[in-house]
């Protein structure tokens, strides 16, 4: 009667990425805990775009039972965004994290990517095309355009009100940080699209952490971190990126390799992970991802020191590769605890994906959109002006919504919050 | 198969993409939360509303086509597995259609979360009192199909305590209201009766249910025994005193551990050979009298130590240790079997003491995690099913843990259903003119047995009988 479902490979998948993890199916007992912490079976309705859904279907490829060429298979694989909220809902610890991207590793290796996403990491890939294509869109942003063609229908304008809701403050720095000489010293993964796009931000977080006790030290050579090519099933691309973000900071000689983007500090940390079965890289990858950051804790680690009153109702929507795959949970609340006038309001559901995901958002419109508009209508519900966030694509995602769908609350950095809350206490004439 | 234009139709009423037919698609809808067993559907239909649901259901009738409804298939009895027929998901169906805060009832659709519905009435101190450990992703409809219980139905009753009124599509077609918010039946209590008939009776379109206020004062108690023995003592000891706690649950060392490495991690002490976890609920006064009793009598029985939780956070960390401790069960073995038997409170040290004795002598680890307050066992065996040895070993011992319970006067299912996995233990516990009463209660609904066929009641005839029309087509 209990038919045998543990995994024995197939022939056809021997040696594969998924047949090395196949193992963590194993521990799924099919209890459906993780079904309503997905976010694209209460968009889709159907299971298979669940994480038990999908885990059965990893099963079947493995089995033989089914073929990685079949697309009604293969489809529900593309559509996960890789939130990993299964994860922080499973009882029996399947990581399912590892098996998503084992299963995209084992597609790639038998069918191209999709178009864009193969034209997306080949920039992030190459540093000279990622500069140019950056200062591209900054060129773009610049003359307000994409502020006019936000305004078409979603379908078309998404892309340009992403890039119109990176538009930072022109504020300048207006506190100065206190200058500490013993503190840990701190280098920071500028990040892609953080340092192109954002990088007011950027320059924010080196104010707080330095006004926080922390030195900044310089890391060149970086590079970007690779996330997006391990998500997408990229993996040697993503290896090659680890290998010099590594060297680079073992370079900087700093003490935490801190990050203010939660994808970018999520692989970070699972850079031994990434490269387990490179035995020169391994123990150098353990080496960094021990001493990887999240930028609010390293600050939560310090307080944070509190700042001046920032007045405003805000909600914190926790990123997914914050809340489930770092398990960061506290820590930001404890800045935006530091923030004297600030009344924060819960939304429901925070720790559900906004349908960001790296850039599943370009590939996968269609289902980003209808993630995306339930966390709008929860943000609504909130009453929040702000919605605090701490990763580029979240508030990009959030930012480019909330713009294009004529909404009140505003996405905003948890750092730049807390930049501002730091010049309030300087006050307005400081420098 | 299915007859010819079936497939076609139903896209018509649902939307195409709603109707799942190749084989990638349904392997996920071949089991329940119960892996063990696999039925193959011919296809999946999901509903988006109740008129798609009442146009699907009329279809199937009138194309004489079996199916089985579906809520989101987190049953431990394989009761919404489709051998060759058609799924009805319900799990779109999903909304809180009517919350009447005075008279304390809501109306739901049948697909809305058990924990959903808790968090939607949570603003004006309510909730809904039956929570089976799966609420988090359980649904109200198939709570109703299986009369679900859950740890504090020890002092709130079940499902059926709580259901004022369902309005129903039974297999023909045709929309019935059974009972109302009055909570008043006039004549038979059909209401009652279909509450737990396991999708065979009807399909809920809608359920009207009882709301719960918040108790004033909790208390929760975690207390840790040396021996499962101790703990079973003082479980009879709370009872017999005529105390009623809103929750008494016991969990053994294997399953303590097991929660203790996940993500629920509750601070259960991973030494101790059981914990019972204690809620006692009411009014201010008198509760922690009621607190002191309790821990006296734990410590009577051996407790090592008993803590009450100090804060909401705390207490409810040790509730989802509890809950998620199935879920867990996984980190043991790559294999599960479950099962839920109801004995006499009484006789709790005894029938442990059994089930613990023929863990040891088929070599199996049994992992007990149960309502300990009315007495509904959950022994959970997790093994490796590639050991053909094993397996068997396990089979023999899930049959004896039953039959032992059925000889200390219980039954074979306190919340989880007969569906497929029980189908064997009904004879042992009814007579074949009981049974064929059952199968005459299930005609008064749906004569033609076409609603979840080859469930419950273990007759060869019905069986037969509803694979006929598929084998016409």
């Amino acid at each position: 009667m209990h038919a045998p479902n543990a995994t024995t490979p197939s022939a056809a998948l021997a040696g594969t990425p998924l047949a090395r993890a196949g193992a963590g199916l194993d521990l799924c007992v099919h209890c459906g805990f993780c079904l309503q912490a997905c976010p694209t079976y209460l968009a889709l309705d159907d299971e298979n775009d669940s994480p038990r859904g999908r885990l059965v279907l990893m099963r079947g490829l493995l089995q033989g039972d089914l073929q990685l060429t079949d697309e009604s298979v293969t489809t529900h694989f593309d559509r996960c965004l890789g939130c990993r909220g299964c994860e922080t809902a499973c009882p029996s610890g399947v990581p399912y994290g590892t098996l998503i991207e084992a299963t995209r590793a084992t597609l790639a290796q038998r069918r191209p990517l999709p178009a864009v996403a193969r034209f997306l990491l080949r920039v992030f890939r190459h540093p000279r095309l990622l500069t140019l294509a950056l200062a591209v869109a900054r060129a773009a942003r610049w003359t307000g355009v994409p502020a006019l063609l936000a305004r078409l229908p979603r379908d078309v304008s998404f892309p340009f009100a992403m890039l119109e809701s990176t538009r930072g403050r022109d504020a300048k720095p207006s506190y100065a940080p206190a200058a500490v000489a013993e503190g840990p010293r701190v280098a920071l993964l500028t990040g892609c699209v953080m340092e192109g796009l954002c990088a007011t931000t950027n320059r924010a977080t080196e104010r707080v952490l330095a006004h926080n006790g922390y030195q900044l030290v310089d890391a060149p050579g970086q590079r970007c971190c690779g996330a997006l090519h391990a998500h997408a099933g990229d993996v040697p691309a993503a290896q090659e990126l680890a290998r010099a973000n590594i060297a680079a900071f073992e370079r900087s000689g700093a003490d935490f390799v801190v990050t203010n983007a939660a994808g970018c500090g999520s692989i970070l940390k699972e850079y031994e992970h990434l490269l387990a079965d490179d035995p020169a890289w391994r123990e150098r990858a353990k080496g960094i991802a021990a001493r990887s950051r999240d930028v609010s804790e390293l600050l939560a680690a310090r307080g944070p020191r509190r700042g001046g009153p920032v007045h405003a109702t805000v909600a914190w929507d926790a990123p997914c590769h914050l809340q489930h795959a770092q398990r960061v949970v506290q820590p930001p609340l404890a800045v935006l605890g530091a923030i004297p006038g600030l009344r924060v309001v819960p939304l429901v559901d925070s720790d559900q994906c906004c349908g960001s995901a790296g850039i599943y958002n370009l590939v996968e419109p269609d289902t980003s959109h209808r993630v995306l508009d339930t966390k709008l209508a929860r943000i609504d519900a909130s009453g929040a002006d702000l919605v605090v966030s701490s990763n580029p694509g979240c508030l990009m995602q959030l930012g480019a919504g909330l713009l294009s769908g004529g909404h009140r609350a505003r996405a905003v950095h948890l750092v730049d919050l807390l930049d501002a809350s730091y010049a309030a206490e300087a006050g307005p004439h400081a420098t | 198969m299915l007859p010819v234009g079936v497939e076609r139709e139903l896209a018509d009423i649902v939307g195409a993409r709603f109707v799942l037919t190749r084989p990638g698609e349904l392997l996920a809808y071949t089991a329940d939360g119960l892996p063990g067993y696999r039925h193959d559907p011919a296809l999946v239909v999901l509903p988006g509303n109740r008129e798609e649901a009442i146009a699907v259901v009329q279809l199937l009738a009138r194309r004489k086509v079996s199916f089985v409804p579906r809520g989101a298939g987190t049953g431990l009895s394989g009761g919404a597995l489709a051998d060759g027929t058609v799924v009805v998901g319900l799990n779109r169906m999903r909304r809180v259609l009517d919350i009447d805060v005075v008279n304390r009832w809501a109306v739901v659709e049948p697909g809305v979360v058990n924990a959903h519905l808790t968090r939607a009435v949570a603003p004006h101190g309510l909730h809904y009192a039956p929570d089976p450990s799966s609420q988090t992703a359980c649904t109200i409809g198939g709570n109703v199909a299986e009369n679900a219980g859950g740890p504090h139905c020890l002092k709130y009753g079940v499902t059926l305590n709580h259901v004022l009124a369902l309005t129903v599509v039974l297999a023909n077609g045709e929309v019935v209201t059974l009972g109302s918010t009055s909570g008043e039946t006039e004549g038979y209590d059909l209401l009652g009766a279909f509450i737990g008939s396991e999708g065979c009776f009807g399909v809920v379109l809608d359920a009207t249910v009882r709301l719960t206020a918040n108790p004033p004062a909790v208390r929760t108690m975690l207390a840790d025994f040396p021996s499962i023995d101790a703990a079973a003592r003082a479980t009879s000891a709370i009872i017999a005193a005529g105390l009623v706690p809103a929750a008494l649950e016991m969990m053994d060392q294997p399953t303590i551990v097991a929660v203790e490495a996940s993500i629920y991690a509750a601070g259960y002490p991973t030494d101790a050979a059981a914990v019972l976890l204690v809620e006692l609920d009411g009014p201010d006064a008198g509760i922690d009298a009621d607190v002191a009793a309790v821990e006296r009598w734990c410590r009577d029985a051996g407790a090592r130590d008993v803590r009450v939780a100090t804060n909401e956070l705390d207490r409810q960390r040790l509730w989802q240790g509890r809950k998620k401790a199935f879920g867990a069960m996984g980190r043991v073995s790559s294999h599960l079997v479950v099962q839920d038997a109801v004995i006499p409170r009484t006789r709790l040290p005894e029938v442990l003491g059994e089930i613990g004795r023929i863990g040891r002598e088929e070599a199996v680890t049994v992992c007990n995690v149960f309502h300990a307050g009315d007495g509904n066992l959950h022994p959970n065996i997790p093994y490796n099913g590639n050991d053909p040895g094993e397996a068997a070993r396990v089979e023999r011992a899930m049959v004896r843990i039953m039959d032992a319970c059925i000889a200390a006067g219980g039954s074979v299912t306190g919340e989880h259903g007969i569906g497929i996995d029980k189908l064997p233990y009904m004879p042992k516990l009814f007579s074949e003119a009981s049974l064929a009463a059952m199968c005459r209660l299930r005609d008064c609904f749906d004569p033609e047995r076409r609603l979840n066929p080859g469930k419950v009641v273990p007759v060869r005839s019905c069986k037969e009988w509803t694979m006929a029309p598929a084998a016409r087509a």
